[in-house]
């Protein structure tokens, strides 16, 4: 197992090249040259030659990526053109509100997604599942905004149920669970659809295998033949195939974000882009790639955890 | 009955015919309706400048944030500005139809030629498929952001961004079926006859390739237009006043709790369409391709 994931550390290398070279030249495209931001309206050629030396500006782009990759890895994500603060501290505050908000879309959508899914393989071709497919296929096709705006004009204004901007509080306070509702239902709602098929389909395959046909031979009764032999041998590409999603869900975390004011990364990105604010989108950008990088590596672990053939090699 | 028993053996012997196709679609209530749905949606999208009732920049502040389904005149309303919905959400369907095409033809492309090179000449393939692989591990909106980041917000960074995202799923489904392909007899049969590698790519190793390239590009349609949507609702898209269905769907959010039909009217009308996909897309698997069901 240690092995597997050392193998896939490996494979993230070349991507994370990737993303800082992204970021890189990102910074390249900022209009002002930043030696004579540094500089001051009022300095000298001179001076402003020095600090371009002094940062390493007069050196070629190769060499510059370099001392690029050297500043991220510290740390080092350089200045808001907006707001002159770090980068890197603009960023540690919005982390947080985003992995609250993921959490709290995965904790409902996962479960009812694969109870969905089951169910409907169960009773496949009766109503009740042509009524769940069709949930899933609506919610496979529902843009994200869709969802955020009938919630948010439905039961944030007509009901004035629950509030829908901004973040309320820390999450174990009563008006921080009130505002990451609206929030977590929307960016979960178009996630459930893709989880019920996909758990559909492997339940389905499952529930053909040579090893079902034994336990109802052996006389088990059926909840007992679905949960322990069929859903749990499914589980396994179930965790592959939601880890394929990661991506459709950092989509639409960055819309509802954006939607709900609320303060994470993705907000922070979208923000930084529209007001050509460079560091700032940099830096979102890295960190949105490191977090897909760093989910994908928590699934293929995951993955090796639940199958024991993949911990063996 | 005897035709539904032979059905499975036929189909893992050639795939059906084009007529069969239609027929079989045809008889799938749902695929039919989104088939129809469709086909409207496109008719109406192309024939926008003849159908339109208004010119879709035309501005009235004094008729602005009518409700829709009361006048005959604006049957979808009016948005803030006093244009007709109806017009713009006719010019809008158009353009991101049009930008979901544009994205797909281009990363399609592109993703196939990849995925035939490098099933076709395997020496490349390992190189290839990994760069792929690094492609492949970024979502789609994050090119988006990217892109729009280095541009600044537009129309075309974002097919650029779709089309890239597109390129290693198409290529991985092109190479996969070339690599079943290249197995086939026929394929010896033209290297033992002398034809060039050129040759047998295009006449023999593509045309087969085709119909898994085709279904997964009616799945992977509705899913272009709604990361282009989503993009282009959050402002990183085509700008105001442009008519597109995304940046619409944005406009309308300022004025959400006055006059909710002008954000919902052309977010309705995405889902529609991608629904629309996503059921034909499905039906045309289950026919063409059964082993792309997972």
């Amino acid at each position: 197992m240690g092995r597997h994931i050392v193998q896939r550390l490996l494979l993230s290398v070349p991507v994370l090249f990737g993303v800082l070279l992204i970021g890189f030249l990102l910074l390249q495209v900022v209009p002002t040259d930043p030696a004579v931001v540094l500089a001051g309206p009022m300095a000298s050629q001179d001076i402003v030659d020095a600090i371009r030396r002094d940062l390493g500006l007069d050196e070629p782009l190769w060499y510059q990526f370099g001392l690029y990759i050297g500043r991220v890895l510290q740390g080092d994500l350089g200045k808001s053109i907006i707001s002159n603060l770090g980068v890197a501290e603009e960023l540690g505050r919005t982390l947080g509100p985003t992995i609250e908000l993921l959490i709290a879309c995965l904790i409902w959508a996962i479960p009812l997604g694969i109870a969905m899914g089951t169910v409907a393989a169960v009773f496949r071709g009766k109503l009740l599942d042509r009524i769940i497919m069709a949930f899933s296929v609506a919610g496979v096709s529902i843009p994200v905004f869709f969802l955020g705006l009938v919630l948010i004009w439905y039961v944030g204004y007509k009901l004035q149920l629950l509030p829908f901007t901004g973040r309320g509080g820390p999450l174990w306070s009563w008006d921080g669970i009130r505002h990451l509702i609206l929030p977590a239902v929307t960016l979960g709602g178009v996630f459930v659809g893709p989880i019920a098929r996909m758990t559909r389909t492997t339940v389905l395959e499952v529930l053909g295998a040579d090893y079902v046909r034994t336990a109802r031979a052996k006389g088990l009764t059926e909840p007992r033949v679905v949960v322990r032999h069929a859903l749990r041998n499914a589980l396994i590409p179930i965790v592959t195939l939601i880890g394929l999603q990661i991506g459709f869900l950092l989509g639409g975390a960055v819309v509802t974000e954006t939607m709900f004011s609320w303060p994470g990364v993705g907000r922070l990105a979208v923000g930084a882009i529209l007001s050509r604010d460079f560091p700032v989108a940099q830096g979102a950008i890295i960190v949105l790639a490191l977090a897909f990088l760093l989910i994908n590596l928590a699934v293929d672990v995951l993955y090796a955890f639940l199958d024991p053939r993949v911990q063996k090699r | 009955m005897t035709a539904v028993v032979a059905a499975p053996a036929a189909a893992a012997v050639k795939a059906p015919g084009r007529r069969s196709v239609v027929r079989r679609l045809a008889r799938d209530p749902a695929a039919l309706l989104a088939s129809v749905f469709l086909a409207a949606v496109v008719l109406a999208a192309l024939l926008a400048p003849w159908i339109a009732p208004y010119d879709p920049f035309y501005t009235d502040p004094s008729k602005g944030m009518r409700p829709p389904f009361e006048d005959a005149a604006y049957f979808f309303g009016t948005d803030a500005q006093g244009r007709d919905i109806l017009s713009r959400l006719l010019y809008g369907t158009r353009l991101t139809l049009l930008m979901g095409l544009v994205a797909l033809t281009m990363g399609g492309i592109l993703g196939t030629a990849v995925g035939i090179v490098a099933a076709f000449y395997r020496r490349v393939d390992g190189l290839l498929m990994r760069v792929m692989d690094v492609l492949l591990s970024f979502p789609a909106i994050l090119f988006g952001l990217a892109i729009a980041a280095i541009t600044g917000p537009g129309l075309s960074p974002i097919i650029i961004a779709l089309a890239i995202a597109t390129v290693p799923l198409l290529a991985r489904i092109s190479r996969s079926s070339a690599l079943v392909i290249m197995q086939q007899d026929y394929i010896d049969a033209a290297r033992a006859v002398g034809l060039v590698d050129g040759a047998i790519i295009w006449r023999y190793l593509l045309p087969n390739c085709l119909s898994s390239i085709f279904v997964f590009s009616t799945l992977r349609f509705g899913q272009i237009i709604l990361i282009g949507a989503a993009l282009s609702f959050l402002g990183l898209g085509a700008q105001p006043p442009t008519a597109e269905l995304g940046t619409m769907a944005a406009n309308g959010r300022d004025f959400l709790f006055f006059a909710p039909h002008i954000a919902t009217i052309p977010s309705l009308t995405i889902f529609a369409i991608v629904l629309a996909f996503n059921v034909l897309g499905d039906a045309l698997r289950d026919i063409l391709d059964p082993r792309l069901r997972y």
